[in-house]
């Protein structure tokens, strides 16, 4: 059951991040919600259930991508179990953390990316592709995944469930 | 206590008699006076008039007060409850109105493709876009149509007004087109008027640029870029642009131009997809019809 929710999730955050990712786009710049996703579930549970999730959502993912299956895949499997890795590390995760852990992993993610999608980009390209899409694309994700963060935080709080990021894993 | 005693008039029974049956003599005297007559009465009476208008003013305007509210506020508790389904009434009919505009809209875009598709020389395949791009790198969109319609990668895909992009990824309802202003794509393209070739490929900025024109090509500002129809994926003839700028270094041996496509990429709801074509570089020709000469 947990399975197919985890399925139904991953599906549709790549359907959302193909048909409503113009209406969150800012000033052209678009949410990458899979790595949000595969970071939060990171930062939710623990880095194998980011990992997993993060490579089934980067599989879904790439199926709708015009670049080569693995790409995403890899890149969320590697950004969700990092951002588990994270709660070993941090006592208690907050959204600072939150913002700090998903801009590094959007970053290195998208750097990865830009690498292998446009290989052969010139100086200029690059240092255009850097600062006027990566940068914002980055501090965009996390700020979304900060949001969540909060947002499930204190939706998890006024229900009466406490500590649950650190609960069982 | 004798009742004439608790009067206060010290009058005997018989004179109060004959005050009031002079009393009533009054009355009836007064019914049959003139009505000349009868204005010094009138004239008394003003000041009593005056003492009963004022509660009478009181009454009539809580009367109106009361009325007002009735007719305003309970009596029009049904025109209000009317208002409210006549504007939810008016609601629904504009949300219909856009949804048939909008239909209008698809229909119109819809009709000017399959035109074009009964025209144009080759086998095309409607399909509509679904979706953007999923990954945020690749400048590219989502069609309804895959291998199960007949699609295949490496397909071409256009519009009536000219080039779109390319097939890059095919799945069994669905498929991943690149477009024309995605670093990945490059086709070839020539210059209309002057023949020349050139490869016109994206940028990462989104722009489209076309390389290795020859140096001496006379392309100017403004020229009419289609495709050569040397590859596989594009016949000869199909509209992708105009030159927006040329740019040439002395260093460089190729000049090279920006191009503005003729398709806005952004406000596509509907594609053909380039199934087959004949490759009719040789038809064209008006000499090809020609025998060819006996050595």
């Amino acid at each position: 059951m947990i399975i197919a929710l985890q399925i139904a999730l991953c599906l549709g955050t790549v359907v959302a991040q193909a048909t409503l990712s113009t209406m969150l786009s800012v000033h052209g710049i678009y949410p990458d919600l899979c790595l949000v996703l595969a970071c939060l579930v990171g930062f939710f549970t623990n880095e194998y259930k980011g990992f997993m999730l993060g490579l089934m959502v980067g599989l879904f993912q790439d199926l709708l991508s015009p670049g080569g299956i693995g790409l995403n895949m890899i890149l969320k499997g590697l950004a969700g179990g990092l951002a588990g890795v994270t709660i070993h590390t941090i006592s208690t995760v907050t959204a600072s953390a939150v913002i700090i852990v998903t801009l590094a992993l959007s970053l290195g993610g998208g750097l990865a990316s830009l690498m292998v999608a446009y290989p052969v980009l010139n100086g200029s390209e690059s240092l255009h592709a850097i600062s006027w899409v990566l940068v914002p694309q980055a501090l965009y994700n996390s700020l979304l995944a900060a949001g969540f963060f909060w947002f499930t935080l204190t939706i998890r709080h006024s229900l009466g469930v406490v500590h649950f990021i650190e609960g069982r894993r | 206590m004798s009742r004439s005693e608790r009067t206060s008039f010290p009058i005997s029974v018989g004179l109060r008699r004959l005050l009031a049956g002079g009393f009533i003599l009054f009355l009836v005297l007064l019914l049959f006076l003139p009505r000349q007559s009868q204005e010094w009465l009138g004239q008394m009476g003003g000041p009593m008039a005056l003492i009963l208008e004022g509660p009478l003013h009181g009454v009539a305007a809580i009367q109106d007060s009361v009325g007002e509210t009735w007719n305003h506020y309970i009596a029009l508790q049904h025109v209000w409850e009317d208002n409210q389904r006549l504007k939810q009434e008016i609601q629904q009919l504009q949300g219909e109105q856009n949804r048939r505009r909008e239909q209008a809209i698809l229909t119109r875009e819809f009709q000017k493709l399959s035109l074009y598709q009964a025209t144009a020389p080759m086998t095309t395949l409607p399909a509509r876009i679904i979706g953007r791009n999923a990954s945020n790198w690749y400048q590219a969109m989502i069609i309804n149509k895959g291998t199960r319609d007949g699609i295949h990668a490496e397909m071409g895909v256009i519009t009536d007004a000219g080039v779109v992009g390319r097939v890059v990824r095919v799945n069994p309802t669905t498929s991943v087109v690149l477009l024309l202003s995605d670093p990945n794509v490059a086709i070839t393209g020539m210059i209309q008027t002057s023949r020349d070739e050139g490869i016109i490929q994206g940028t990462p900025q989104g722009n489209i640029h076309m390389k290795y024109l020859p140096p001496l090509s006379p392309v100017q500002v403004g020229d009419v870029v289609v495709t050569s129809g040397l590859t596989k994926d594009f016949p000869r003839g199909l509209h992708i642009g105009h030159i927006q700028q040329i740019t040439k270094a002395a260093t460089d041996l190729f000049q090279s131009g920006e191009i503005t496509p003729i398709v806005d990429f952004s406000k596509l709801e509907g594609v053909l997809v380039v199934t087959s074509f004949q490759p009719t570089i040789a038809d064209e020709s008006p000499l090809s019809k020609e025998p060819l000469p006996v050595p």
